[in-house]
């Protein structure tokens, strides 16, 4: 069977399993990256990682236009030659019917790529066999996920992104954390309806297309969120949330540093984490039209900081944030990262929490400096 | 060479601005000496050189009196619509209705520039959260926040999607401070796959006619919003009439690149060149009188060239420019290294190319915003690069970074590559600082080398 390799949440894996075709969501390693790929000033490390080890590990690889970095490195790998390579356009805007129709397009558009890959064109029930199967997985891992570590449960999704059936490779022995320590987005978090089949009708998009997103304050000055009790008496160290980018192999040292510093993950709201999970199928609608379905599961639901407006983080942040009762957030970003680069100042705003912009090269050598600048942020927080 | 047209200090093209006013030369009521902008803050006046002509003032007043039209177009009751990002389209279509006025915000991307850095407009956008992390399009930010700049705009688009992640991240700063914006999707341009129907865009890149059609539905969502805040009808007839009006400022323009980059001796200079080019993206808030200040440049050429008289020594080397240049010093200093402008490509070439008015109105207004260099392929942008550079005789190819701009780096490679590969020229990347000063004696090294290079090879 071929594999593709892919880095964006906004791909779905099932769409491609369903053609016949091996979905690796690949974590790349920075300190493996090839000084070849692009000039090393101005070129986001983790793009430059992806680019180079997905060049030579797949059969074809399947890049987002969710950042300029990455849109930019296909083009690069193109150029190359050595690899098919496909840019998935994902709309930035996610409001409107068009946006969605959109999306939609360039899934099927993806489809006829990989059927030229080797693959197959699915049919309805394959579609939504697969779908369902991906769906049960993935409702395995997410029980999983609450009884680990922060480092435990990030390795197991990188490890489900990879194929990996949920429960293999589960928290070796010793590491479990208290019960609840780990937060990593709802178990079943409420659709935005952004992308529904329903919305894709000009009648159902009429009053989202007039929509001006608003400023959210996340926590007015009345309503700071209390810690649940259960969490005071269950787990130590100072409550985290981290959000921000892509995690790359290796950086779960994020995790240990953290905790090492006194702290504790209650959110990993990375985009390697359970943010950016896809909604749970409906099972009707599968039936009915598993395509549309997906459109709705993926592009209606995860919340970024790249969609315009960027209205379904901060929803996503005030519900979450709420529930893990963080007391502080670490923006996690490679350098060169503009969105989330520009995130940290309104977090702190929107949250009214302390927040540590970490800005990271992928330098194995450069870490301590990220690690000293978490242990500094937790003796703030304690 | 019959003479050269010496370029002149900013304390001498005031005098020419005061001999012209003292002798009735017919002059707009906003032209005057530019020493009254420095007096305002626009301190990098001082240390800019211009071309030697009455096109020239009037160019530089209608350029640094934008804001006060914008002013007394609010005063005036007119509705004023902050464009952002798509460098070209909006714009068109704003000024199709009677009245309102459209302008970039972007446009504050020069400011630091102009003032020196004594605007603080990095500050205000560093106390947003918006650092040199990002392009200093920040200042953008900064403007609306201290509003000593331009006018908050009744209307706000932006175009997102394949555009520019700095951008999308100030402009979704902006939102967050209670800036409402009309978000718009811009697809990344591809190339049409088999079998696919397809459409070549004013410009010549090719793209599937599905992407116009999404385009297009996305502009349909722009002329709603401006027929609401103007109160009347934006029809197909007064799109088309508002399409003409741009084409009109288009070719004055196209021709006037045409000739002062390929002509001989230079009858233009780099500085007012590149200022002329960007009255194409939004009439610098004045659509009628833009043509004007272009008709009478190219009047000016026209006269250099009758009389074989240029701004530059015959034989300078011939650049092709691209990016826009932060510091617009930088355009002086390219000549002063012995080199001349022959080509540019600031990013909005989309602007400059004429829009189709054989097309129902919005399909053409979708096919050039297509059209932009920056939501296609680098290869894209660089096949336009290479095919203009060889229209106009470059000589070798200065790709100018922008400091911060995530774009930059990987399209800048690629963008090389394939001019050495097809052209066989000479390429040289800058980074080019708002106040470029402190870089000074490493950018005039580098263009110095070029140009000695570029010399050399005509040996061969």
């Amino acid at each position: 069977m071929k594999s593709v390799v892919y880095s964006s949440p906004f791909v779905p894996a099932e769409w491609i399993a369903a053609h016949g075709v091996r979905p690796m969501r690949l974590r790349p390693d920075p300190a493996a990256a090839l000084p070849s790929t692009g000039p090393l000033m101005g070129v986001c490390p983790y793009a430059r990682a992806f680019t180079s080890e997905a060049g030579t590990s797949a059969g074809a690889v399947i890049f987002t236009t969710t950042c300029d970095q990455m849109r930019r490195a296909a083009e690069w790998l193109s150029l190359e030659g050595t690899t098919p390579v496909f840019l998935m356009n994902v709309p930035a805007t996610w409001q409107t019917p068009a946006a969605a129709r959109l999306y939609r397009d360039e899934l099927q558009r993806l489809g006829r790529f990989l059927v030229a890959l080797g693959g197959a064109e699915p049919s309805r029930d394959r579609l939504a066999a697969t779908m369902e199967t991906y769906d049960a997985r993935r409702r395995l891992l997410r029980g999983d996920l609450a009884a680990m570590t922060a480092r435990g449960a990030s390795e197991a999704i990188a490890r489900f992104d990879l194929g990996e059936e949920p429960g293999n490779g589960g928290p070796p022995p010793g590491t479990a954390a208290p019960l609840m320590t780990l937060r990593g987005g709802s178990p079943d978090p409420p659709r935005r309806n952004a992308a529904s089949s329903q919305s894709l009708t000009p009648a159902g998009a009429a009053g989202r297309e007039t929509r001006r997103a608003k400023t959210e304050t996340l926590r007015s000055p009345t309503s700071h969120v209390e810690e649940p009790a259960a969490h005071k008496t269950a787990a130590s160290g100072a409550a985290v949330a981290v959000i921000g980018g892509p995690l790359a192999r290796g950086d779960g040292r994020l995790f240990d540093a953290l905790e090492k510093a006194g702290g504790r993950v209650a959110l990993d709201g990375t985009e390697s984490g359970p943010r950016t999970f896809p909604a749970p199928f409906d099972r009707r609608r599968l039936r009915d039209d598993p395509l549309m379905e997906l459109v709705d599961a993926y592009f209606g639901t995860i919340p970024d900081a790249f969609r315009r407006p960027d209205t379904l983080l901060y929803q996503w942040l005030s519900r979450e944030l709420a529930a893990s009762a963080a007391r502080g957030i670490i923006v996690w970003r490679y350098v060169w990262c503009d969105m989330w680069a520009a995130a940290a100042a309104r977090l702190r705003e929107a949250t009214a929490l302390p927040v540590l912009d970490l800005d990271v090269t992928g330098d194995a050598s450069e870490f301590g400096r990220a690690a000293n600048r978490i242990q500094a942020f937790m003796e703030v927080l304690k | 060479m019959t003479g050269t047209a010496k370029r002149l200090t900013m304390e001498a093209f005031d005098r020419l601005c005061r001999r012209h006013l003292a002798a009735g030369t017919p002059m707009p009521g906003y032209a005057g000496p530019l020493a009254r902008h420095v007096a305002d803050g626009d301190r990098r006046l001082l240390k800019l050189e211009y071309d030697d002509s009455a096109a020239a003032l009037r160019l530089w007043s209608f350029l640094l009196t934008e804001e006060e039209r914008l002013h007394a177009a609010r005063a005036a009751g007119m509705k004023i619509v902050g464009a952002m990002k798509d460098l070209g389209t909006v714009p068109v279509m704003a000024y199709s209705l009677p009245n309102v006025v459209a302008f970039y915000p972007d446009g504050a991307w020069w400011t630091p520039c102009v003032m020196e850095l004594s605007e603080g407009l990095f500050g205000i956008a560093q106390s947003l959260g918006l650092g040199d992390a990002l392009c200093p399009v920040r200042a953008m930010a900064g403007a609306f926040i201290n509003q000593a700049h331009f006018p908050i705009p009744d209307l706000l688009t932006c175009s997102v999607g394949a555009t520019c992640d700095d951008f999308s991240a100030v402009a979704q700063r902006l939102e967050s401070l209670g800036h409402p914006i009309l978000w718009w999707e811009m697809p990344s341009r591809r190339r049409p796959e088999s079998g696919e129907a397809a459409v070549t865009l004013p410009g010549g890149f090719r793209a599937p006619a599905s992407q116009v059609a999404v385009v297009r539905s996305e502009l349909e969502r722009i002329r709603d919003a401006l027929a609401a805040l103007a109160g009347s009808p934006l029809g197909d007839v007064e799109l088309a009439a508002g399409i003409r009006m741009a084409n009109r400022v288009r070719r004055i323009l196209g021709e006037l690149r045409s000739l002062a980059y390929t002509v001989e001796p230079c009858p233009m200079p780099a500085l007012e060149m590149l200022i002329a080019e960007m009255l194409a993206i939004h009439f610098c808030s004045d659509r009628a009188e833009s043509v004007a200040v272009l008709s009478l440049l190219l009047q000016e050429v026209h006269t250099r060239m009758a009389a074989k008289r240029g701004v530059l020594p015959t034989g300078a080397a011939r650049l092709f420019w691209v990016n826009p240049v932060a510091d617009l010093r930088v355009m002086n200093l390219l000549e002063d290294c012995g080199a001349r402008l022959c080509g540019t490509e600031f990013l909005f070439c989309h602007a400059l190319d004429e829009i189709p008015e054989d097309l129902p109105p919005m399909e053409s207004l979708a096919s050039m915003a297509l059209a932009d260099p920056m939501v296609g392929p680098s290869a894209d942008r660089a096949a336009r690069i290479v095919r203009d550079a060889r229209a106009f005789g470059a000589e070798a190819v200065v790709i100018s970074r922008i400091p911060g701009a995530s774009h930059c780096a990987l399209e800048g490679t690629v963008i090389g590559r394939i001019v050495r590969e097809e052209l066989g020229l000479p390429v040289v990347e800058l980074e080019v600082p708002p106040v470029a000063d402190p870089m000074w004696p490493t950018l005039k090294t580098r263009l110095d080398a070029l140009v000695e290079t570029v010399l050399e090879r005509r040996k061969r």
